[in-house]
């Protein structure tokens, strides 16, 4: 039987505040696949995934990364992750190079591997003219890239992408999107959340719609096409909106 | 694909890179602020040494045999220290708080026992430097003289984790610039001036004599002019039970409040 890339049984997490973001979560994903998490803003999709990578602690449930117990073996599991968070988390004063190389430090790449991993990133994003440049100084775009060559420093089995190409140009996007299928092609697991819907329809193979803090739907990317309106009739009804106008513009 | 990420490099249960990591990434920045982490206090030790220990010591006694310079260098030396560690360990921790670059090391394979020693790594540095800058200028004065190196190394590096450990725990818990300097304002700097920089002990009325004995500051810095010239007003060895006593206890705090993901996890 294979091990799931994640597992994730009964998921609850309350903050101090009383405020409940996700609720009796399960779900699975598969290793190799390119999955989907969708829902609207304040769902749980970022809550969700920061009890995965340990940026928030977890209320109750169970969390396995390849089947490593992410709160129990901490460190095994979070050698095996990835993520490119929604928002900036960086020193903005440190260089590009810096902030990138710093991240193969924390996850115990020695200078050879780190030198090796980080030119080689700094190349594939187009960020060689800017290697030298201080965080703040860059566009949006260019952040973006940064936080994605971070993420990836460690060549990591798990690709967590919040919100990914949220304020990025299309050309950027595009090439993103070869990127991260090249990635997955070669057999990393990605976990992918947007609320771009052409995004998730081009590039996932199974979707899973969080609202409330619960999984309201989840399965292949086929079945949320069986119906006319496709990706965006299936998320609205799944997450309790109306969504008579898609209907009828695809009629 | 690869196996970086399944190997990694850690000996002895412990990830060194990453460890080593933390404190090149502080080095850095505290390197962005040369004039503030290290002009800063030299110039400042600079005028208390010409003022109280050249101008107006030369106008005061000997204690016990030494110059009232020799006499308050140690003291003046303590007080940086203290400044220098305490506001190492709650700009590191704060910034990455309030940056929330505090993540970077939160998704990594780092324990929170190396997340600390990083930290106060980075902490014990900024103070021997500060420290060396002061011993420099000290020099200029005829005032620097080393009775116990050990000893002086002990007292350096032990107040340094001390007042990391107290900067580490207020960074976590404060949640704006006014709450960070709040132990500094109405704590560090009145009990280090009334814990011996400009005086001895016997100096105070008898009545007063209870607030050193029972200020933490008096062992530190009685215990660094003790390393430097000799002078010696606490029984042995108490300063260095109040010391490790005192890591001890700030040391289980700092590793609780790390464990529990106070002020860094949500």
């Amino acid at each position: 039987m294979t091990v799931p890339a994640i597992n994730i049984e009964h998921l609850r997490k309350a903050y101090r505040t009383g405020t409940v973001a996700v609720q009796d979560l399960s779900m699975q994903v598969q290793p190799g696949d390119f999955f989907g998490f969708l829902g609207p803003n304040g769902a749980g999709k970022s809550t969700t995934i920061h009890c995965i990578t340990g940026i928030a602690t977890v209320t109750s449930g169970k969390i396995e990364i390849f089947g490593i117990d992410a709160v129990k073996n901490y460190r095994e599991a979070r050698r095996l992750i990835g993520l490119s968070p929604q928002e900036f988390n960086v020193d903005t004063f440190a260089t590009v190079a810096q902030i990138v190389d710093w991240m193969g430090g924390y996850f115990g790449m020695n200078a050879a591997q780190r030198k090796s991993r980080v030119d080689m990133l700094i190349q594939r994003f187009d960020l060689t003219a800017h290697a030298k440049k201080q965080f703040r100084e860059l566009s949006g775009g260019l952040k973006r890239r940064v936080i994605l060559a971070r993420a990836l420093v460690h060549d990591p089995k798990l690709l967590i992408l919040d919100e990914p190409t949220a304020g990025v140009d299309v050309e950027l996007r595009l090439d993103l999107w070869r990127y991260l299928q090249e990635l997955n092609r070669e057999g990393k697991t990605i976990l992918l959340t947007s609320h771009y819907l052409e995004e998730i329809e081009r590039l996932c193979r199974t979707i899973a719609v969080i609202a409330g803090g619960k999984i309201v739907r989840e399965g292949p990317k086929e079945e949320f096409f069986t119906v006319p309106g496709g990706l965006e009739k299936a998320y609205l009804e799944a997450t309790g909106h109306r969504a008579d106008h898609v209907a009828a513009g695809a009629a | 694909m690869s196996d970086v990420a399944v190997t990694g490099e850690r000996r002895m249960g412990i990830n060194w890179i990453g460890l080593g990591t933390i404190i090149r990434r502080e080095w850095s920045r505290v390197w962005r602020v040369p004039i503030q982490a290290f002009l800063a206090p030299w110039i400042s030790a600079l005028m208390f040494i010409f003022i109280f220990g050249y101008v107006v010591g030369g106008n005061i006694r000997h204690i016990a045999g030494h110059s009232y310079v020799e006499f308050v260098l140690p003291g003046i030396l303590m007080l940086n220290v203290v400044n220098a560690a305490f506001l190492q360990s709650t700009s590191q921790i704060y910034f990455q708080r309030f940056l929330r670059y505090i993540e970077e090391t939160l998704v990594a394979p780092l324990s929170y026992v190396e997340m600390i020693i990083g930290s106060l790594a980075m902490t014990i540095v900024r103070s021997v430097v500060t420290s060396l800058g002061i011993l420099v200028i000290g020099m200029l004065f005829g005032a620097t003289h080393m009775y116990n190196i050990f000893e002086f190394l002990f007292w350096i590096i032990s107040v340094s984790i001390v007042f990391g450990l107290l900067g580490i725990m207020i960074a976590l818990w404060a949640n704006n610039f006014e709450q960070l300097t709040m132990l500094n304002v109405f704590f560090i700097a009145p009990l280090s001036f009334v814990g011996g920089v400009f005086n001895t002990v016997a100096m105070l009325p008898p009545f007063m004599r209870w607030i050193a004995w029972a200020n933490p500051f008096f062992y530190f810095i009685n215990g660094l002019r003790h390393s430097m010239i000799g002078f010696n007003e606490a029984p042995e060895g108490l300063g260095v039970v109040v010391t490790l006593a005192l890591i001890a206890v700030l040391g289980a705090a700092t590793w609780r409040l790390f464990s529990i993901g106070y002020g860094l996890r949500e």
